[in-house]
C-alpha cells in the first residue's frame, strides 16, 4: 500500500511515492526561469503538458501498480494560484480514477516534516526558507497541536530577494545561485542589517545592494548581500533556540540548498550542542515526495479530511491543526 | 566578575569597577557572522544602548545609568530590587503600583521617541517600590507608532488582563499621544499572525 502525492506550488511539478514513511520514488519537472520571471498563463501550461508523464514515471520508478495507491496528496497552498490549481486538477482526476481519498497538505509543513522525519528527529525548531517564505517554527501543543511561527520575514522571502538582486544586477536569475557564485572572493562593504527579536524584513537590504552596485565592485556586493541575509536569519533562529530550549534544528527549502547558510547554521548551533539536520537538494527544492510523506500521517492518522476550499494560495502554515505524529 | 545571566547575543555580570557595583553586558563573538559585519554589528549595539540609556534618564525614566563603554562592554550602575518576573505572589495594591509605575515609565520613553523593544514583566526592575527598566538591547530611537504599538503588545501578552489594564490606563494618562499609538495596538492584534495564533510567553 502506497500515498502518491503531488505538489505544484510555483516553478516545480513534483511526484512523489511513499510507502511506510520510506520514498519509493520522486519525479519532477521546472519551468524554466527567464529574466521575466514566472508567467502565471505559461507556467499553467506547462505543467498541465507535464503532469501526466510525470504522474505515470512517479509510479513507474516506484515499482508499484496503480491498485496499490490507497491515498492522493496535493499541495492546498501556499503558492501561486495558476500553479495550486493545476495541481490540485491532476490530484482530483487520479484520486476520482483510482477511486482513492484526496488529501490537502499545506506546502511549508511538507518541507519541515520531510527534513524532520530524514533526520530522525523529534521536534526540531524549523529555519524554512524559499523563494516565498521565511520563516522560524515548532511544532507546540497548546491550544492544540500545530506549528508556531517564532520569527518570520516582515516582507519577502530571501530567496526571491537574492532573485529579483540578480535580476536587478544583470545576473542570470537561478533560484539563489547566481548571487552565490558571484559572491566568491568578495570583500565586505556596509549594508543594512535588520532583525528584530526573531522577525527580519529584506526589501531595505536589497534596495541598498542594488544601489551600491554603482559604486561597489559586483563580487563584493553579493558578498556582502549574502553574508549580511544568512547572518540576520542565524541571529533570529538562534534566539528560537534559546527561547524553545530545543535542541534540534532543521534547515529546509530551497534556499537550505545553500553551501553557506548550513556552514553558518553549523556554526552558530555548536555551542549551544543543537545537532543540526539538512537534506540533499532533492529534497530541500519542491518535491512531491514530501507531499506524499505529509499525506501518509493524515491519511494514518484516521482524521476528519478537511473538504471545501481547494486550494488556498495564503495557506497559513500555522492554521494548520496537526493531526498526525 | 559573576555571571548573572547568558542570552543570545550577550553575557551579563555584575561586579565592582573603581568602588562602584555595576552591571556588565558583553556582547559575545558570533563565529557564524564574518568578522567585520560582527564586530559592526556588536559595536553599533552597544554605542546604541548606551546612548538610548542616557536619553532615557534625561526624559525622566528610571533606569540605571551608564557608567562606561569599553569595546563591546556596557557597564551600568547596578540597582538592587527583583524583576517583575520573579517576584512571585505580591499583593494587588504592589502590583497596581508597579503596573503604574510600568505605564508611566513607557510613556516618558515613548514622549521622547525611544521605543524600548522588549517591554515584557523580565525588564522591569523593582527596587523599594521604584519602578525601573532595564535592557536597552533592542530598543530604537524612533517616532514610529508601530514600534511604540508593538511596547504595548508586549505587556499585553505577557501579563493578566487585568494588570494590564491599570498598565495602560497609566500610559495614557502620562502621555500626550496615546491615542494613535493604542488604536495601532489594535490593528496590529488583528492582523494575521497575532489573529489566529499568539505565542505564549
Amino acid at each position: 500500500m502506497a500515498i502518491i502525492g503531488i505538489e505544484c506550488s510555483a516553478h516545480t511539478f513534483g511526484v512523489g511515492v511513499v510507502k511506510n514513511g520510506k520514498i519509493l520514488s520522486n519525479e519532477r519537472r521546472m519551468y524554466k526561469i527567464s529574466d521575466k520571471g514566472m508567467i502565471p498563463s505559461k507556467l499553467a501550461d506547462f505543467h498541465s503538458e507535464g503532469a501526466g508523464t510525470t504522474i505515470a514515471a512517479a509510479i513507474k520508478n516506484a515499482g508499484i501498480s496503480t491498485e496499490e495507491i490507497e491515498a492522493v496528496g496535493y499541495t492546498k497552498g501556499p503558492g501561486l494560484g495558476a500553479s495550486l490549481r493545476i495541481g490540485y486538477l491532476s490530484a482530483y482526476t487520479l484520486s476520482r480514477k483510482l477511486g482513492v481519498p484526496l488529501i490537502p497538505v499545506n506546502h511549508g509543513i511538507a518541507h519541515i516534516e520531510i527534513a524532520k522525519r530524514l533526520n530522525a528527529m523529534k521536534n526540531p525548531v524549523a529555519l524554512y526558507v524559499s523563494g516565498g517564505n521565511s520563516q522560524i517554527l515548532r511544532m507546540v501543543e497548546e491550544p492544540d497541536r500545530h506549528y508556531n511561527i517564532y520569527g518570520e520575514t516582515y516582507d519577502i522571502g530571501v530567496g526571491n530577494m537574492l532573485d529579483s538582486f540578480a535580476r536587478g544586477a544583470g545576473l542570470n536569475p537561478a533560484w539563489g545561485s547566481s548571487v552565490a557564485k558571484a559572491a566568491a572572493g568578495g570583500r565586505y562593504i556596509q549594508l543594512p542589517y535588520t532583525v528584530k527579536g526573531m522577525d527580519f524584513t529584506f526589501t531595505g537590504l536589497m534596495t541598498n545592494a542594488l544601489a551600491k552596485l554603482k559604486s561597489e565592485q559586483l563580487n563584493d556586493v553579493c558578498y556582502s548581500l549574502q553574508e549580511t541575509a544568512f547572518s540576520m536569519l542565524c541571529e533570529a533562529t538562534e534566539r528560537a533556540l534559546l527561547l524553545t530550549g530545543s535542541r534540534e534544528l532543521v534547515l529546509c527549502g530551497g534556499v537550505a540548498q545553500s553551501a553557506r547558510l548550513k556552514e553558518m547554521a553549523d556554526a552558530m548551533a555548536k555551542p549551544h550542542n543543537v545537532k543540526v539536520g539538512t537534506l540533499s537538494d532533492e529534497y530541500n527544492a519542491d518535491n512531491g515526495a514530501m507531499i506524499g510523506i505529509v499525506a501518509e500521517r493524515i491519511f494514518l492518522s484516521k482524521s476528519k479530511i478537511e473538504t471545501g476550499h481547494e486550494i488556498d494560495q495564503r495557506y497559513r502554515l500555522d492554521s494548520v491543526k496537526v493531526t498526525w505524529r | 566578575m559573576k555571571k548573572i545571566s547568558e542570552g543570545a547575543e550577550s553575557i551579563v555580570y555584575e561586579g565592582t569597577v573603581a568602588g562602584i557595583r555595576c552591571v556588565i553586558k558583553s556582547r559575545i563573538q558570533k563565529l557564524y557572522r564574518i568578522d567585520e559585519l560582527d564586530q559592526r554589528i556588536r559595536s553599533t549595539r552597544t554605542k546604541n544602548e548606551a546612548r538610548i540609556i542616557s536619553s532615557a534618564s534625561k526624559a525622566g525614566v528610571n533606569t540605571p545609568r551608564v557608567l562606561l563603554i569599553d569595546g563591546f562592554d556596557l557597564y551600568t550602575e547596578r540597582i538592587g530590587g527583583t524583576t517583575l518576573n520573579k517576584m512571585g505572589r505580591i499583593g494587588t495594591n504592589e502590583r497596581q503600583k508597579i503596573m503604574q509605575g510600568a505605564g508611566k515609565n513607557l510613556a516618558l520613553l515613548h514622549s521622547s521617541d525611544i521605543a524600548h523593544g522588549d517591554y515584557t514583566p523580565a525588564n522591569i526592575m523593582v527596587d523599594s517600590g521604584t519602578v525601573y527598566v532595564i535592557d536597552f538591547g533592542l530598543a530604537e530611537q524612533t517616532k514610529s507608532v508601530e514600534e511604540k504599538a508593538i511596547d504595548l503588545l508586549l505587556m499585553k501578552r505577557s501579563v493578566e488582563k487585568s494588570d494590564y489594564k491599570t498598565f495602560e490606563s497609566a500610559y495614557v494618562h502620562a502621555s500626550s499621544k496615546s491615542n494613535a499609538i493604542v488604536s495601532r495596538l489594535h490593528e496590529v492584534e488583528m492582523r494575521g499572525r497575532y489573529q489566529t495564533r499568539t505565542l505564549a510567553v
